[in-house]
């Protein structure tokens, strides 16, 4: 099992407890990972289509060449990977055009054929969950914990689902709650945006969705959020703090990446999971895992 | 068969407080939600209020959360609803004023909002025959965003609007993109200034939920992206977001990656001192927390000058 690996900048960016601990929770698997180290950021929905269609052909392409799936750890870099995939499999005159006028040059052709995957999809559809389950050291019993998808691993259903089998895709996070141990803390917005992308263009909006989705797991009595997505991560976590000043609330939530969460199941401690990195502190979740083992 | 619907109420010309009424009946194993409450204010309460007018699905009117889910009651059947029990809870829509019951005012809701973004065309000179003859083909794409019937469910399903009632929301913006698409306007940079402007194009957060909600298949995100990239090809208008823009994009194409140090600090503007005064909370806590390298580097990658090289023929090709 081995996969072309897409980090993403925010994963050695703005949130660099993401990428070793992502290294750690796949080497510990046995995921065998190559590191897609020449290719550009996807544009994260900033970057116009006519701009970040040709940048991602060529990502796809290099991943194609290696003849390997590709494997993302960001909500986000995975939908405008997988849309921009999209339309260039289902539309390969669209493809013929972006290889002749931006691939060619460079030798390069994209034939249609790169599996995109973010490591919740790898764990379900490709490793098993059974074979998850069997290494799992510390189940974590007794924590409460709020899921948060990211917009980009929901919709648009044509690049995320677009079988009536990957609809389960909806649900991957919220079951991994349950495969290691902890309980469900279940809230309402677990689907919707995190605020993230209209930080700059309005920032009150941006940090009102933040309130609001940390807010009501709070409520819910989680522990923590779990995300797949570093810039939800950048904006729950980031970004609280300015929330509750905002609205007034006080919520304090830690936020876990998705890869540290299934680390700490897999044995590995708050420290090796870089959960210290956070900026809302997550010592209530460290003294509460270290109280299992 | 026997079912209770248990229907939001409020009344503005008694205390106008909310509440909620009871009813319990009989219908056929067919019947949709609509027919349900056509026969409980016909046979049990003639003072509940609901909009309702084609019948068949086609208007929108009469939309209603069934459940907790936006769904048009003429086309929803009470046996989809009764699953868990025989109840069912009809609200009229969030974060929208409600004039009486589950009649809501669709002025406040969408159409205040579709005239702010100047709805009709500005034509390009007619013919010396008196006729603009366009082409097919560019027709096609419009004609699907023609095929809205306004229902409202694109705004329903919004990330933005429970936080802010004031976004245009993406009902009034796909029938902004009919026009800035068309080929007979003549000018859009007033159009664009109104949907760049705030609560416009740059407010959405492109969650893909309107896409999921429209029943015509319209994909009103999609819509509202092609609005924004026509922005970026042409100039954004909005300052804040061209900065936010012209950096993520100036960092891509120098570096192959993102500089997040010197997106936010660009976003904010360079002599934006209050702007900038506000970063330094998170920053110094990312610095303490290891989360920003110190000093701070932010290096080529591999395979940047083919990056660069496609960053600037796409530029190229759009100008």
């Amino acid at each position: 099992m081995k996969y072309a690996f897409y980090p993403g900048c925010v994963s050695k960016g703005g949130c660099p407890e993401l990428f070793p601990s992502s290294v750690k929770v796949a080497d510990k698997l046995n995921i065998e990972i190559e590191e897609m180290k020449d290719v550009a950021c996807t544009g994260a929905g900033v970057l116009p289509q006519y701009l970040s269609d040709p940048i991602n052909a060529r990502t796809l392409a290099k991943a194609e060449k290696l003849g390997l799936p590709m494997m993302t750890i960001c909500s986000t870099c995975q939908g405008v990977l997988a849309q921009a995939n999209y339309r260039l499999t289902s539309d390969p005159e669209y493809r013929a055009k972006i290889n002749k006028e931006y691939l060619a040059e460079e030798g390069l052709e994209y034939k249609g054929t790169t599996d995109v995957k973010h490591l919740l999809w790898v764990l379900f559809e490709d490793y098993g969950i059974d074979r998850l389950k069997s290494l799992i050291r510390r189940p974590l019993t007794g924590l409460k914990v709020s899921p948060f998808y990211g917009c980009f691993l929901r919709r648009p259903p044509e690049a995320i689902t677009p079988t009536k089998e990957s609809n389960a895709r909806k649900s991957y996070l919220d079951q991994i709650i349950g495969i290691v141990g902890a309980e469900l803390a279940d809230i309402s917005g677990k689907g919707k945006c995190c605020g993230f992308p209209i930080l700059s263009a309005n920032e009150e909006n941006s940090l009102a969705m933040v309130a609001k989705h940390t807010g009501e797991s709070k409520e819910k009595g989680a522990d923590f959020m779990v995300t797949p997505c570093p810039l939800c991560h950048l904006n729950l976590d980031g970004n609280q703090s300015r929330a509750e000043a905002q609205t007034g609330q006080e919520i304090n939530l830690p936020i876990l990446h998705l890869p540290q969460f299934v680390g700490l199941a897999l044995g590995f401690d708050p420290e090796e999971m870089n959960l210290k990195r956070h900026i809302v502190s997550t010592k209530t979740v460290e003294t509460k895992v270290e109280m299992l083992t | 068969m026997e079912v209770t619907f248990k229907v939001y109420r409020k009344d503005p010309e008694k205390d106008g407080k909310p509440g909620r009424s009871n009813y319990t009946v009989e219908v056929p194993d067919g019947a949709t939600v609509l027919e349900a409450l056509l026969k409980i204010r016909d046979e049990m309460d003639s003072s509940l209020a609901f909009r309702c007018s084609c019948l068949r699905g086609h208007c929108g009117d009469c939309m209603v959360r069934v459940n907790g889910s936006s769904r048009l009651t003429c086309t929803a059947k009470v046996s989809a609803y009764t699953q868990k029990g025989p109840e069912i809870s009809l609200d009229p829509l969030r974060n929208v004023p409600v004039i009486k019951d589950l009649v809501f005012d669709w002025d406040a809701f969408m159409w205040n909002k579709i005239r702010a973004t100047k709805p009709w065309l500005d034509a390009s000179e007619t013919a010396a025959d008196g006729e603009s003859i366009i082409p097919d083909a560019p027709l096609q794409d419009l004609r699907k965003v023609m095929s809205c019937y306004n229902c409202g469910m694109c705004d329903e399903g919004c990330s933005v609007l429970p936080v802010d009632f004031d976004f245009l929301g993406p009902a009034a913006l796909t029938k902004a993109y009919r026009f800035v698409f068309d080929p007979k306007e003549k000018d859009h940079k007033e159009r664009m200034k109104v949907l760049e402007g705030p609560k416009g194009v740059w407010d959405c957060v492109h969650c893909y939920e309107a896409d999921e909600h429209c029943p015509r298949g319209i994909e009103p995100t999609k819509r509202i992206i092609a609005i924004r990239d026509e922005a970026f090809r042409a100039g954004i208008t909005n300052e804040k977001v061209a900065r936010h823009h012209q950096s993520f994009a100036a960092s891509v194409k120098e570096s192959g990656w993102l500089d997040e140090g010197r997106l936010a600090v660009e976003s904010e503007g360079l002599t934006n001192i209050s702007g900038l005064m506000k970063l330094l909370p998170t920053a110094a806590k990312a610095m303490v927390r290891g989360k920003a390298p110190i000093p701070y580097m932010h290096s080529k990658r591999p395979g940047a000058e083919q990056i660069k090289r496609i960053f600037e023929k796409g530029e190229a090709e759009k100008k």
